[in-house]
């Protein structure tokens, strides 16, 4: 009879655990909350995870590329400007409610822009842009084998060739194959290849630092400065480096929820991706300036000879598959919860290898896109500025930074995130308004510009102008109306 | 999902203990006025150190 009894109770210990297991993995992928409990990351694990996310060739191409317009001294003035102000607007907007609440982003993002609103904002800044990225550092990493390969067999490498495509598309997969595995596989690639990651930077800095002083460097011409006016060429400069920064827009938000509060979702992100960050782009700019190359898979075989060329183009290659890693995580983390009931439906393993399709055919089909890749970074944030500053303004300032868990996880069709039709006018309006003003300051396409961006840049007015615009409006109309449940 | 009953209770089950943490104000590591004030002197000493320094 006892022992009856206790394994009736054993039993139903063991059911209580494996639905606990089950509730926190559903919480994992973002269909509720994480508890404090439940956090994975303190302060350096997610710094591990951020700097693991900014040290990408990305970093190097967009060094390359601030390298075209102005010299080495006025460029890592602008990457340090440029990111230090995106990243630390973008990580506001987005980490503290994260960090407070374990929210997935585009749940909370309800309360910005209404629960049908979430999802139009999801396809514009996740899907284009992560599809984007996912093609353009998958290409990376195949230029990086290609690269490799050459070098082992003593050929000239080529960039656009077969090997190359074949490569990025093994990459794809192989990221895909991480991700499905879940956080945990995340954490554990991080933690191993970020730290080696900065270690390469600091050997690349100090090859660069080989060939000439840093005071020859810092007197070195740009590359190719489009204007006469060099001041108008360091304001273009420090715009890239802004678009930089606010491009972590879509992904810090869902990695912030695996910490356990606020501050830990917050600092890691200066040490992390910002330091990251512009140490990987200052390295990429020093390099382009003194080999004549923003590419790094062609300036690293250049600089540090056959022996540490492959190796330090293979751990460029993987720094891609963690930066792709991260980015897919937290992309269909968003997409569950923006689809709908048959979106949630698809298993976790599928709904990520679907995902995978378009990036997959990017790379066979268009990897012409790799060399328009400046033009696509600003482009980015032309919308990711305007939805800082909307965020900003949102939770700090409307909302007193209290979200209401219950309604953003409940049914949405009657609840107080429904607005008008599921969409906030107000915010959508908002986000019109800084895209307009981006564009209207500064065209990424043809770089033409009004005076002011020489004084204001084109990513601070955007931000700023969503923001008012979502705050005013939003105390005039929207607590009248009863709409988002505004205090 | 949303039609079962059980994940329904959880979603309620986790939204009660954030409303019980902020009805008893008992959020552990949230940003202060220093850290608001630390980021600003931060990125205002990072931008106007490096506008003097290179542009």
């Amino acid at each position: 009879m006892t022992d009856h009894v206790a394994n009736g109770g054993l039993a139903a210990a063991e059911s209580q655990r494996e639905e606990a297991s089950v509730n926190r993995a559903a919480a994992e992928r973002g269909d509720a909350p994480l508890l404090p409990s439940e956090r994975l990351w303190g302060f350096w694990e997610f710094t591990y995870a951020n700097s693991a996310l900014a040290i990408a060739t990305w970093a190097f191409l967009i060094g390359g590329s601030v390298g075209l317009f102005v010299g080495p001294k006025e460029g890592i003035a602008a990457i340090i400007i440029g990111n230090i102000v995106g990243v630390m607007l973008t990580a506001l907007a987005t980490t503290p409610l994260s960090g407070r609440y374990g929210i997935e982003q585009f749940v909370a993002l309800r309360s910005q822009f209404g629960y049908n609103g979430s999802r139009v904002v999801y396809v514009l800044a996740v899907v284009v842009l992560t599809m984007g990225w996912l093609a353009v550092l998958a290409m990376m990493f195949g230029r990086s084998i290609d690269g490799l390969a050459a070098l082992s067999a003593g050929e000239a490498a080529n960039p656009t060739g077969i090997k190359m495509i074949v490569a990025a598309i093994g990459a794809i997969l192989v990221t895909w194959f991480i991700v499905a595995k879940g956080p945990t596989s995340i954490k554990f690639f991080n933690m191993v290849v970020s730290p080696a990651l900065v270690i390469l930077m600091i050997v690349m800095l100090y090859l660069i630092l080989q060939h000439r002083s840093f005071a020859e460097l810092l007197a070195m011409p740009a590359l190719a400065p489009p204007f006469e006016d060099n001041t108008l060429n360091f304001i273009i400069a420090v715009e890239v480096n802004l678009a930089a920064g606010f491009s972590w827009w879509p992904y810090i938000g869902n990695l912030a929820r695996l910490t356990k509060n606020e501050r830990t979702a917050f600092w890691p992100n200066i040490l992390g991706i910002f330091g990251a960050a512009a140490l990987g782009e200052i390295v990429g700019l020093l390099a382009a300036v003194a080999l004549g190359d923003s590419d790094p898979t062609i300036w690293m075989t250049k600089i540090a000879g056959p022996v540490i060329g492959i190796v330090a183009l293979l751990f460029v290659a993987f720094a891609n598959m963690t930066s792709m890693a991260n980015i897919l995580y937290t992309s269909i983390v968003g997409l569950r919860q923006v689809g709908t009931a048959s979106v949630r439906a698809i298993s976790w393993g599928a709904i990520l290898f679907l995902f995978c399709v378009i990036p997959l055919g990017l790379v066979v089909f268009y990897p012409q896109m790799y060399d328009g890749f400046f033009i696509f970074l600003v482009w980015t944030s032309a919308l990711n500025s305007a939805l800082a500053g909307i965020g900003i303004a949102d939770y700090f300032f409307l909302r007193g930074q209290k979200l209401d868990m219950r309604s953003l996880h409940g049914p949405q069709e009657n609840g107080p995130y429904r607005f008008w039709g599921g969409f906030n006018p107000i915010g959508l309006f908002a986000l019109a308004v800084g895209f307009g003003v981006y564009v209207l300051v500064f065209n990424p396409q043809t770089l033409e510009s009004l005076p002011a961006f020489k004084y204001l840049t084109a990513s601070v007015p955007s931000c700023l102008a969503a923001g008012a615009v979502h705050y005013v409006l939003t105390r005039l109309f929207a607590r009248g109306r009863g709409w988002g449940f505004y205090p | 999902m949303e039609n079962d009953v059980a994940w329904q209770n959880e979603l309620g089950r986790r939204a009660r203990i954030y409303e019980d943490i902020e009805a008893g104000h008992r959020f552990e590591g949230t940003m202060t006025v220093l850290d608001y004030a630390s980021m600003t002197v931060l990125t205002l000493a990072l931008v106007l150190g490096s506008w003097f320094w290179g542009a």
